[in-house]
């Protein structure tokens, strides 16, 4: 009687660092923390572009969202911003690495402050995180 | 399977702080609520600073006795630790000052302020 084998056992060793299911989303803004100042963003995003995939191997960045929002604490004067939301997909054992998040961080804080943002925001899996210090770089 | 990551190390790693859960969805939809829900739900004031709720626009000092406010720090670092989100200890006092002046009606307040009257004598 012939032996009868069973499922071949998927190794995770095939998939280094398991599947790319975690979701990091960048916001790239459109103006400064005054709402009205350009921050040359076509750039931003292009450097976003090249560190994701860099470092994470690629990423997508999706056209411009129109966004309005009443600021009450100016009156309600209404600002208006365009940011493009870029995604990236990895490993967790990618995004937790320390030398990737050094990487990660560093960029964030870069376009904080040369972008003069009051924060950057970056959602990894299902948590917001916040980037305000944005000196050491 | 939802990845089990390790969000304090994730942030340590980053130099950053976590602010709170969302609901983050792929592909360009996706984006577009995510992008919709953060707006909403972390908003910068314009000159900068940590993220507040738009709709307290009044300011007004508040007394308060000394061990109320070792309680507020004492609150806040335990949803801190347990949750991740930072709240500042007044942030607390306002949300704990909306949500019982929602519940409280006439009666109450009545009552409370006689006795605070008793206890003052």
């Amino acid at each position: 009687m012939a032996k009868r084998h069973g499922k071949p056992v998927r190794k995770r060793s095939l998939l280094k660092g398991g599947r790319k299911r975690v979701l990091v989303v960048l916001f790239v803004p459109s103006v400064e923390r005054d709402g009205t100042t350009p921050i040359g963003q076509e750039r931003w995003v292009a450097a976003a572009l090249a560190m994701f995939g860099r470092v994470f191997g690629g990423a997508t960045a999706y056209p411009k969202a129109k966004g309005i929002w009443r600021d009450d604490e100016r009156d309600g004067v209404l600002v208006r911003d365009e940011p493009v939301v870029v995604h990236c997909y990895t490993t967790p054992a990618d995004i937790e690495d320390p030398g990737n998040l050094v990487e990660l961080g560093s960029f964030c804080r870069t376009m904080g402050r040369e972008a003069r943002q009051g924060e950057v925001g970056l959602v990894i899996g299902d948590e917001y995180f916040a980037i305000r210090e944005f000196s050491g770089e | 399977m939802k990845p089990h990551l390790d969000m304090d190390k994730i942030a340590r790693g980053l130099r950053a702080e976590r602010t709170g859960k969302v609901s983050a969805g792929g592909g360009y939809f996706g984006a577009m609520q995510l992008l919709a829900e953060i707006e909403t739900r972390f908003r910068v004031p314009v000159g900068g600073g940590r993220a507040t709720d738009p709709k307290w626009t009044e300011r007004r000092l508040v007394p308060l006795a000394p061990r109320t406010l070792k309680r507020l720090e004492a609150m806040t670092e335990g949803v801190k630790a347990r949750s991740g989100v930072s709240v500042e200890p007044m942030q607390l006092a306002a949300l704990l000052l909306e949500k019982t002046t929602e519940q409280l009606d006439e009666d109450d307040v009545k009552d409370l302020v006689a006795v605070r009257r008793r206890s003052d004598r």
